[in-house]
Formats: structure tokens, sequence, C-alpha cells
């Protein structure tokens, strides 16, 4: 079963300007673990955007998890926990301490006007405690998530991801402001948590040679189109450099 | 060589700094020149000023349970006016934030309030009292208005102030619109929003205590007729009970606020 179809997807951000996206076909089985690669600018945001649920206008057919999505809606809360996202940026609440950061991850799964008050049930909480222990924070629930170093900081968002119980997760450029010791314990983290429940993982970075021991599969990706497609051992040097240099022919045999 | 130039502007700039001293000593010689005011009245007036202060000793305490009274109704003033400033501020507060509306409403909100910041409270209230009448009530809808050009810019501040990413983050995760408004825009920023209502409730109390003057209700009211008919030993004692009562706000206040990053 593909976790992702995709088929003729095409999009830009104005009608005017040229392609940011344009996928004639691309399709990921279910429990792989896929990196994106590419210059800044190339579409791999705009790829996991549209992936995520949150792209609007785009053409095509896409298929992620067994759901249809429909470019001109947000897909439903129900579909939404299932994927995941872990941001560039962490995007976590700041002001709000680890357990309420993770907790938030529970969210498509509870009632919206139950949830007003900001009681969770016991199993949320229990949940939300197993995530933050599995990152190695259970620790620090109580602090506040702005006292913390970034790498913690991709850490809870990671564990929040977590929290959503996702069959998919989609790591936007998450290692590109950590140090390459924290990027590495980032990068095993994640590579555990989907091995162990069989979620599909795809992320973006500019660092392949550091996250191609965890990766089965690499896609590059120049002007918003698919440059390169196959196994990280058939990425080396030349077509590495061909790729951040901009060249378009670098398909893999 | 450019040495000659920059002596220029260096000439210039000291030309143009006198002329700007040379204008605020003109300004100031032009507010003093007056000759109504006499400087000499202050030096003469020394011992009127200490038989002034010694007719408030000892304060007249028979005016307590009047100076309780009417400074309860202040408070009350202050509190209601303050609650109806932070429902209109909600309002404008959404609307005149730029990351929520466009500028054809969030530009013309936010003149208004600035309008609305500039028209004194003491004038606003002699309109309140001359479309409802005397008492409490002028003085609510005064402070309510008369607050609202500053709470809702607050609020509007720290509306633009919501980063994006952890709201849109919350949306992935499966949040409904209520939920991502509860769990990731509202804790950025209500230690925010909770300081400054506090700080424009102590404003409002501080300010409303001159609304009697004008027939809106409270403390100003007796504060007026007092002084007007030189009975300072009784001013004394509504002097005492609104200190009393403003500093008691302001230690809970800070007390409140110390705990709100």
């Amino acid at each position: 079963m593909d976790a992702v179809a995709l088929k003729s997807i095409s999009f830009a951000y104005q009608a005017t300007t040229a392609a940011a996206l344009s996928v004639p076909d691309l399709r990921i089985p279910q429990g792989q673990r896929v990196a994106l690669i590419g210059a800044s600018g190339a579409g791999k945001s705009t790829l996991m955007r549209l992936l995520d649920g949150r792209l609007r206008g785009w053409q095509g057919r896409a298929r992620v998890l067994d759901q249809e999505l429909d470019p001109t809606r947000r897909p439903p809360r129900a579909w939404r926990r299932q994927v995941g996202f872990i941001f560039q940026s962490y995007a976590l609440v700041e002001r709000l301490d680890l357990h309420a950061n993770v907790l938030n991850g529970r969210l498509g799964h509870i009632s919206p006007w139950a949830s007003l008050t900001g009681r969770f049930s016991p199993r949320d909480h229990q949940i939300a405690h197993a995530a933050l222990a599995e990152v190695g924070l259970a620790d620090l629930a109580g602090r506040r998530v702005d006292r913390l170093s970034g790498g913690q900081r991709q850490r809870v968002a990671i564990a929040r991801c977590l929290a959503q119980e996702p069959a998919m997760i989609l790591a936007d450029e998450p290692i590109s402001s950590l140090d390459p010791e924290t990027a590495a314990t980032v990068l095993q983290l994640l590579q555990a948590i989907v091995r162990q429940r069989g979620a599909t993982l795809i992320l973006s970075s500019h660092q392949p040679q550091l996250i191609a021991p965890h990766v089965d599969r690499f896609i590059a990706m120049d002007a918003g189109r698919i440059v390169f497609d196959g196994r990280p051992a058939d990425l080396d040097e030349e077509r590495l450099a061909a790729i951040y240099k901009g060249a378009s022919d670098v398909r893999a045999a | 060589m450019s040495a000659p130039r920059d002596y220029e502007g260096i000439r210039r700039s000291a030309f143009g700094s006198f002329v700007t001293w040379a204008v605020v000593a003109a300004v100031l010689i032009w507010a003093a020149a007056d000759p109504e005011l006499e400087l000499s009245r202050l030096a003469e007036s020394g011992p009127r000023i200490v038989e002034f202060l010694g007719r408030m000793v000892p304060p007249d305490l028979s005016v307590l349970s009047v100076a309780w009274a009417s400074t309860a109704e202040t408070l009350r003033i202050a509190i209601l006016g303050t609650v109806g400033c932070i429902v209109l501020s909600i309002g404008f507060g959404i609307l005149g934030a730029q990351n929520l509306t466009p500028a054809w409403v969030h530009v013309p909100v936010k003149a208004l309030l600035a309008v609305i910041r500039g028209i004194p409270l003491i004038l606003v209230a002699m309109l309140m009292v001359g479309a409802v009448g005397l008492g409490a009530l002028p003085g609510i809808l005064a402070i309510a208005f008369h607050a609202t050009g500053m709470l809702a810019k607050f609020y509007s501040e720290a509306i633009e102030s919501i980063a994006p990413e952890p709201v849109e983050a919350l949306e992935s995760a499966g949040a409904s619109f209520v939920q991502r408004m509860r769990f990731g825009a509202w804790p950025q920023i209500a230690p925010d929003i909770l300081r400054d209502t506090l700080f424009r409730f102590e404003m409002n109390l501080r300010e409303s205590l001159i609304l009697g003057i004008v027939g809106a209700g409270g403390i100003g009211f007796y504060i007026q007729t007092y002084v007007r008919s030189f009975q300072y030993d009784k001013v004394a004692t509504l002097a005492l009970v609104v200190i009393a009562i403003i500093v008691m706000i302001e230690l809970v206040n800070n007390a409140l606020r110390r705990r709100l990053r």
C-alpha cells in the first residue's frame, strides 16, 4: 500500500510565475524513509505542505494515507492527526511548558469543545508523558520551552508529533539549525520512531551525507521537479554537485 | 581633498543646533512672560501654604464613612469601566490587528483609536453626563470609551505579535479553529493581555477619581465640595482614603504582574 501517490501535480504561487511544483508521478510505500534534497527554493517545502494538506490551489491528483486530497479545502481532523509535521523552526508555543506543548499533539484526537477548558483525559496525559520520555526529556516536563536549547526544542517538537500517533511523519529541515552532534541524535531518534511504528518518514535536508545512513531513498528536486530518485548508494559526489548547481539532467538510470 | 567639505558640515550642524536652542529659549521666554504670572507670589505665599497645610491636620474623621462609600463607588466605576473597555477592546483589538484584517479595516480602526486617545477623559465624562444624567453610569461609560483608545491598541499589538508557526503546527496536528486559538494563539499572548489589562485598570482607577467633579460619580464630588468650602480637614481624610486604596491596588497589581511573563 502506498502512503503517498501523486499524479500530474502542478502548482505555482502566482499564475504568472514558473511552477513551484511539477510532479508527474510519485509513489512512496508505507514505512519507507525518504530524504528530500535540493537547493533552497527547489520545492521541497511546497511538496511537504501539499502532503500535509496545507497547500491550496494545486492541480492534479494526490492520495495520501488513503485520503484523496482536495486542493480547495483543509482535510478532515481525523486525517490531519495521522500526519505529523516537524518544523525547522520547531513551531512550539514558547510560553508553555514541555508537557503542555506535547499535549497539543493530542488536540486532533479530542472533542474541540470539551478541550476548551484545557482539561485533557488521563490517557492523553499518559501519552504525552510517554512521548516526552521517548525523546529523553521527561525530567524537564514542567519547564517552559523558551528556556530550552535548539536541540531540546526539536526533541519536544518530535514528542508533540509522537503524541499525535501519526502514520506518517513529515520533517521539514529538522536538523538545519542544530549542531552536527545534536543533529545526529535527532536523526537517530526519528529513525527509531518510524521503525518501531512502521510509519513513513519524509524529511528534507541540506545535509545529504549526514542523513544518508538513516533513509532508504533519496529524492532530489530542482525548480519544482524531481531530478533524482534512487537509493542513497546511487547518489555519488558528482550527482550531488549537479543537483546543488541546479542541473536538471541527473535522473537516475 | 574633502577636508573643507567636512568642515562645512560641522559648521552647518553647529548652526542648526544654535537655531534649535534659540527656538526653545524663545518659547520658554514667551511662556513665562505672561504679565498675569507673578512668580514673586510663590515666594510671598510661603506662610499661606504652611497655614493651608496646617488646616488639614488633624484630618476630620467624621467623614470617614462618606469617604469609604464614595471611594467604593469610584472603585466600582473603575471596575465596570474596565470591564466595558475590555469588551470594546476585544472587538477593536481584533479589527485593528494587521495580521487579521485587511488594510481598509485595520488602518481606519487604528486611526479611530488614536482619536479616542486624544479626547481627554474629563471631556468625555462631561458629554456622558449630558447624555445620561448624573451618577455612576456616565462615569462608567466615559471610562469604558476613553480607555478603549489605549487598551484596544495594546490588544492589537499583542495579536500582531502572535507567531503563526505554532498555530499552523496545531492545524497540522488536527486541531480545530477554536482549538488553534485556545492552545496555539492565546498562550502566546495571555500574559501580555492580562498585564496590559491590569495596567489599564490601575490607570482607570486613578483617572476615575476626578470624575465626580463633573458629576459622573465617585469620591471626586466630595473632594471638590470640601475644597470649595475650605474644609481642608475633611479633604485630608478623603485624600488618605484615596491614597490607601491606590497603594493597595498597586501592590496587588504588582504582585500579579510579576507572575505574568
